[in-house]
């Protein structure tokens, strides 16, 4: 396969639904790694925005695996218990979520924050991992 | 025996390959690939291995570069990541003025472009310090405006080397005023401060057309291997030279901007040109309608603004909607 082994993004910009203040950028997949980035935008229905955090217990579900690749560290935000504290409402925030490496091939793969989710938890189902719209990263 | 001029150009080329921290641990195709590009000239593998030699020999002969092959990289590097075969030898009177140029770059701020190069101010002062007097070292004399830790500013290095390079970048982008995340891939042509403030100017993927991203709203950027797309210079040069600032309004074009200023106001505008249009036409009791031939800007608007009911806008009819409605 041409581009396995190398590190390939692929942008998604995907927002959820129905809440659609959570966008999942991009996906990186690395050899050692596959990296999720997101963007989350404060509300108006919490006060100063709320907080937010990630379950330790996501996981990655590969469509046509049987393997759960669980969340192994996250940047620019919390893991539960802890909880990163909006100051206003219009605040926003960066963040990237870690898992093991996946397969670097079409795919479609679902976030699972948790199993019985309402609507403000970080899931996402079905996203289609397209291949033909990786790119390669420049390792520096 | 001396080295020949072709050969030493193919060594500054491959020198150029070894030291690029974009695309590290090049490999002899991308060598002769870099050779065709800079110098249009076709080499063969062969040829290239006995430049790498020849470059690996002591001097006079050769540079000293400690090359070598990385086998896990596959492709070769500088052992020594500072080495470099373009050294120049400066006689005291360049070295004396180098020493003056660093001080001032020094009183400006070497951090307001980049920590790379505050640290390189810092190592080449180290050495001027020696000369100077403590009384000297520690006189300011010029203040400037400098900014520190600004949100962003670390991806100065990336986007400069990606500008040089040609190296398309993907990062996220986050609008203050649409309050929404986006990724996007811009093949980026020039950086540009404005009012301590950096942006990063390029072709956009997404929007199909020559975009500013200010830094602080930049997250994540990663370099892309993949094809740059070049930007038209005469699109560049409308984005450096018929804009005040940064953000053009919308498919804005160049065009005559009219606006009157009370005599106060007016002393400012005769003082300091704001872009190299202006025109100012006196009027008897100090005020005046001044002209310019500029892309309408969101800083252009805010400026105006600025000076409140001293200034008022008389043409273009857009721009004075835009600005009313930016009040609003």
């Amino acid at each position: 396969m041409k581009k396995r082994n190398k590190t390939l993004l692929l942008p998604l910009n995907i927002v959820r639904a129905p809440n659609t203040n959570l966008v999942m950028l991009r996906a990186v997949l690395d050899k050692e790694f596959t990296r999720l980035d997101f963007g989350y935008i404060a509300i108006n229905y919490f006060i100063r925005g709320g907080w937010i955090r990630i379950s330790s217990e996501t996981y990655l579900n590969v469509k046509g695996h049987q393997h759960k690749y669980v969340l192994t560290h996250a940047k620019n935000i919390p893991i539960a218990p802890e909880q990163h504290y909006f100051e206003s409402s219009k605040d926003w925030q960066y963040f990237s979520l870690y898992f093991p490496p996946i397969p670097q091939q079409d795919c479609l793969i679902d976030l699972i924050e948790e199993e019985n989710p309402d609507d403000n938890d970080f899931n996402y189902y079905g996203i289609h991992l397209d291949m033909s719209t990786a790119e390669e990263v420049l390792q520096h | 025996m001396p080295i020949n001029k072709k050969a030493y150009r193919r060594y500054k080329v491959i020198d150029a390959c070894l030291r690029n921290k974009m695309r590290p641990f090049p490999t002899i195709q991308e060598l002769i690939d870099a050779i065709a590009e800079k110098l249009d000239i076709d080499t063969t593998v062969n040829t290239i291995q006995k430049d790498l030699a020849a470059m690996k020999l002591p001097q006079p002969d050769g540079f000293d570069a400690p090359i070598q092959f990385n086998r896990r990289k596959m492709g070769y590097e500088y052992t020594d990541p500072d080495f470099a075969i373009s050294g120049v030898s400066l006689n005291s009177i360049d070295v004396d003025a180098i020493k003056e140029a660093i001080e001032i770059i020094n009183a400006i701020g070497g951090s307001r472009v980049s920590e790379k190069f505050s640290h390189a101010v810092e190592k080449m002062l180290s050495s001027v310090r020696e000369d100077l007097t403590p009384q000297d070292q520690e006189r300011k004399i010029i203040q400037t405006d400098a900014v520190t830790d600004a949100r962003g500013f670390e991806h100065f290095d990336l986007f400069f080397s990606a500008c040089r390079e040609r190296i398309p970048v993907n990062f996220t982008h986050y609008s203050y005023s649409k309050r929404k995340f986006q990724a996007i891939t811009i093949h980026p042509v020039f950086l540009k401060e404005f009012e301590n403030r950096w942006y990063v100017i390029g072709h956009s993927e997404l929007h199909n057309q020559l975009r500013t991203f200010g830094f602080d709203r930049i997250y994540g950027p990663e370099a892309l291997r993949k094809t740059f797309i070049e930007t038209p210079a005469q699109l560049c040069g409308r984005y450096l030279n018929d804009v005040y600032g940064v953000f053009p309004l919308k498919d804005g074009e160049r065009e005559k901007i009219v606006i009157h200023t009370n005599p106060l106001i007016t002393n400012y505008f005769r003082a300091q040109k704001i872009h190299p249009s202006q025109h100012i036409e006196m009027n008897e009791y100090g005020d005046a309608v001044i002209t310019f031939e500029l892309i309408p800007s969101m800083e252009l608007a805010r400026l105006f603004m600025s000076y409140g009911n001293q200034l008022t806008v008389k043409e273009p009819k857009q721009f004075i909607e835009f600005i009313e409605t930016y009040r609003s």
